[in-house]
């Protein structure tokens, strides 16, 4: 019990607590949408398309988190530019925008503004030094993603479920599409400081990936969904605490080795019990 | 007086050329219009058109009452964690504000539709589990919830079963008792043979009326052109390849 407790003592692990449960919420919520629209590829490049955003927050005095908000939203953005209505697949284009943007971030770092202190805590993540603004940022995106799983619900499953047919159930398809994509990179960003931009995805894809092997509702999928994000982010932070580790890799090791547990139970039950009969 | 009434529509995607020109038509409340043509012959378009996705660069369009599109079922993604009542649910989306649950009101009406397309027991069940020909009328039921006078049916019988199709054919004759208009796509003869009227299209109209007059040998060459296959009892069938018309 002292090897559970006796971490959470300490401020600065109370200050990861905090970040890693408000993490945890958005990250199950906006985690299911992700896994529904196959958006996992969107959410690794949003974590990387803020280094350029990180590379000139330090030389042109900005926040880095408002620096790397904006290239996140600007890549989200674009993204959604992009991709409507047009022939340019969503990997595709997401791919496409990744690309430059690490490019224009090594530019940046390397020939324009070569201080780039601090980007390496940001792209891994950090238990110590979580300031006040880390936090309440943490907390702005968990009470979004809470306010819009209610609200645009509807929308994202119509338009997940079927995007050709749901302009005429009365669903706005492009803006239900860029607050979701704007509801992520935020969330991403807000991850930057525990997680890391690269590691994002340990709260944002795995346990809503793990949590869908096992539900067939979408209420049931919400709940696992933010249920093992939790559960995850903290022995992440206690795996983290007691084996001198960066909470990112932590958090990932646990959460790839829930999902690996998750998928052989649920292969052998299978096995056993005769398939579905489907009518 | 006409439930539904098309003049001199023509629409095109975007500023590109008109993929749809001409089209005159209108039906009465209860008449069931087969829309036939080969793929890429402007069915899809009209549709669009119709339900106000795509602006008509010429023509008017009337409609009494409103209106709803019943896609194709392989479409949608099977895969999604929402059952058959979810599905008609979503037929209540557009008069449900942002920050309102679905009313109880809205939940029996979906039961009703379900249990109407005969599908009642079955309203737990996921979509992606269901068969094609109960999909497709989880989907019918999604446009009663609606209460859409006039309903487009994009090719309903396209991967049914006979019995199914059966099934689906009483059930539409159903539809047209409560007064409703229903558009079907298709681009089977045989199938358009059965409705009051038949629109014949090919970028253009070709033709409109009730089948025996508007199914002559000329309309049907100029509707499918290299296409059409003549059988020898002198019935006609239609060579078809699969369609796909969604990106047009």
């Amino acid at each position: 019990m002292r090897w559970l407790l006796d971490p959470f003592t300490a401020p600065f692990m109370q200050r990861a607590l905090i970040a890693v449960v408000a993490l945890g919420v958005a990250g199950g919520l906006l985690g299911t949408w992700v896994v529904l629209r196959r958006l996992a590829f969107f959410v690794h490049a949003a974590g990387s398309a803020t280094f350029p955003g990180l590379a000139v927050a330090g030389p042109w005095g900005i926040a880095p988190a408002l620096a790397a908000l904006g290239a996140a939203l600007g890549f989200a953005g674009l993204l959604s530019r992009l991709t409507r209505g047009s022939a340019t697949s969503t990997d595709a284009a997401t791919g496409l925008l990744l690309a430059a943007a690490l490019a224009l971030g090594a530019v940046l770092a390397s020939d324009v503004y070569p201080s780039g202190t601090g980007v390496d805590r940001l792209l891994f993540g950090t238990l110590l030094g979580l300031g006040d603004g880390d936090l309440w940022l943490a907390g702005a995106v968990a009470a979004a993603a809470l306010v819009a799983s209610a609200a645009l619900a509807r929308t994202w499953l119509a338009s997940g479920f079927d995007p050709a047919a749901a302009p005429a159930l009365g669903i706005r398809l492009a803006r239900g599409d860029w607050l979701l994509l704007a509801l992520l990179a935020a969330t991403v960003v807000a991850a930057l400081p525990a997680v890391g931009a690269l590691l994002a995805s340990t709260l944002l894809v795995v346990p809503a990936a793990t949590a869908r092997l096992v539900t067939g509702s979408l209420p049931a999928l919400l709940a696992a969904a933010v249920a093992l994000a939790l559960v995850e982010g903290v022995g992440g932070l206690l795996l983290a605490y007691h084996g001198d580790l960066p909470p990112g890799p932590a958090i990932a090791v646990i959460g790839g080795g829930v999902f690996a547990l998750v998928a052989c139970a649920d292969a052998l039950l299978r096995r056993r019990r005769p398939p579905e009969a489907t009518a | 007086m006409s439930a539904l009434e098309v003049r001199g529509l023509s629409a095109s995607y975007g500023t590109g050329p008109a993929v749809l020109r001409d089209v005159t038509f209108s039906a009465l409340a209860g008449q069931a219009v087969a829309v036939l043509g080969p793929n890429g012959g402007g069915k899809t378009t009209l549709f669009r058109a119709l339900l106000g996705e795509l602006a008509p660069t010429s023509g008017t369009v009337a409609i009494a009452g409103d209106l709803a599109y019943v896609p194709q079922t392989e479409r949608a993604r099977l895969d999604f964690p929402v059952g058959a009542l979810d599905v008609a649910l979503m037929g209540a989306y557009a008069r449900t504000p942002w920050y309102r649950r679905i009313g109880a009101t809205d939940r029996r009406r979906a039961l009703d539709a379900l249990g109407r397309v005969g599908l009642e027991d079955r309203a737990r069940e996921r979509f992606g589990a269901l068969s094609g020909g109960q999909r497709q009328r989880v989907l019918i039921a999604r446009a009663l919830v609606r209460d859409a006078r006039v309903l487009l049916l994009d090719e309903p019988f396209a991967g049914v079963d006979r019995a199914s199709e059966r099934a689906m054919v009483d059930m539409l004759d159903d539809l047209r008792a409560d007064g409703r208009v229903l558009l079907i796509a298709t681009h089977d003869i045989e199938q358009a043979r059965r409705w009051d009227r038949v629109l014949c299209l090919r970028g253009q109209q070709i033709a409109y009326g009730a089948p025996a007059q508007a199914l002559t040998t000329s309309v049907l060459e100029q509707t499918y052109g290299a296409e059409i296959v003549v059988l020898e009892d002198g019935r006609r069938a239609v060579a078809v390849q699969h369609h796909d018309h969604a990106h047009q």
